[in-house]
C-alpha cells in the first residue's frame, strides 16, 4: 500500500490520491487546488493546525510536533 | 526485491513483533535490547544493524502500531460510518495491542522527544479520522457541535485513565473487552442530540 509522502496518509482508494491520480505520491490532503504538491511551510501551517484544532495542543507545541512527524516522512527527510 | 533484501525485511519484521511483545510485558523503557534479541532469535548484533538505536527500534514499533490502528478507521472513515462505529473500531484496534499501549500512554513523558512525536502522529490520524465522521454527523444534527480539540480529549481521557488504571479496573484481564462498550454508551450519550 502506498503512503503519502507528504504527510504519511495511507492511500488505498483513487480519491485518496491528489486530484484522483494513483501514479501521485502524495494525498488528496497534501495537494494545492491545481494539484501540485504544498511546500514544507504550507503543509507544517497545515499540521499546526489540525493539530492544534483536533488535538488542543499548545501552538508552539504543536509545530514542533509537526516539524518532527515532518522529518520523518519521505518528501522532507533532510 | 531480491532474496537478500527479502530476508532482511523478514528479519526486521521479527524483530518488530519481539519488540512488540517484550516491550508489552517489561515497558518501553526498561526492557533491554537483548531481551529482544533473544526472543526474536536473533543475536544482539543484528537488532543494531536493522536499528541503529533502541530509540529507533521503539520507534519502528510505535509506528507499526499506528498504522494497524489507523488502518481500519481510514477505511471506515470515508464511508457512512457513523461515530459509534468508528469509536468501536478505535477500541478493537487497541485492544489488539492493549498491553502495548497502556506501556505507551503511561511511560510517555519518559520517552524521548521524536518517539512523542510518533505518538502525536498516530493520535493525529485517529483525529483526522474521529473528526471526519463527527464532523459530518454535527452537519447532519446528528451529534452536538463543540470544539472537536475536546470532543477528541475527552474520549482520550475517557479511555486512558481506564487504561492507565487497569489494575484498579480489571486485575485480572482486558479493560476494554470489559469496559468498551460501555464507555461507547455513554461517550454517545453525552454527544448524541
Amino acid at each position: 500500500m502506498k503512503m503519502c509522502i507528504a504527510c504519511g496518509m495511507p492511500m488505498k482508494a483513487k480519491e485518496d490520491f491528489a486530484m484522483g491520480d494513483e501514479s501521485k505520491d502524495y494525498c488528496r490532503y497534501c495537494a494545492r487546488p491545481d494539484g501540485s504538491m504544498q511546500s514544507y511551510d504550507e503543509k507544517l501551517e497545515g499540521m499546526t493546525d489540525f493539530i492544534v484544532r483536533t488535538q488542543g495542543l499548545d501552538k508552539a507545541a504543536g509545530e514542533n510536533a509537526a516539524r518532527g512527524m515532518m522529518e520523518k516522512l519521505p518528501a522532507w527527510k533532510k | 526485491m531480491s532474496k537478500r533484501d527479502e530476508q532482511k525485511a523478514k528479519t526486521r519484521q521479527i524483530i518488530i513483533h519481539a519488540a512488540f511483545e517484550q516491550f508489552s510485558k517489561g515497558g518501553l523503557i526498561n526492557t533491554p535490547t537483548a531481551s529482544v534479541a533473544k526472543a526474536a532469535g536473533v543475536s544482539h548484533g543484528t537488532i543494531f544493524a536493522h536499528f541503529p538505536t533502541r530509540e529507533d527500534l521503539l520507534d519502528a514499533v510505535i509506528e507499526e502500531f499506528g498504522i494497524r490502528v489507523s488502518e481500519r478507521m481510514h477505511e471506515l472513515a470515508q464511508g457512512a460510518c457513523g461515530m459509534r462505529e468508528i469509536l468501536q473500531v478505535h477500541l478493537k484496534g487497541i485492544s489488539e495491542y492493549e498491553n502495548f499501549y497502556i506501556r505507551l500512554i503511561s511511560e510517555t513523558p519518559l520517552l524521548h522527544e521524536d518517539t512523542k512525536n510518533t505518538l502525536i502522529m498516530i493520535q493525529s490520524a485517529v483525529s483526522f479520522h474521529l473528526t471526519q465522521v463527527a464532523e459530518r454527523e454535527m452537519e447532519k444534527h446528528i451529534i452536538k457541535r463543540m470544539p472537536l480539540n475536546l470532543m477528541f480529549n475527552t474520549w482520550l481521557g475517557l479511555i486512558h485513565y481506564y487504561l492507565a488504571n487497569r489494575d484498579l479496573f480489571a486485575p485480572e484481564g482486558s479493560v476494554i473487552s470489559r469496559y468498551g462498550e460501555e464507555w461507547v454508551q455513554h461517550f454517545m450519550n453525552l454527544i448524541s442530540l
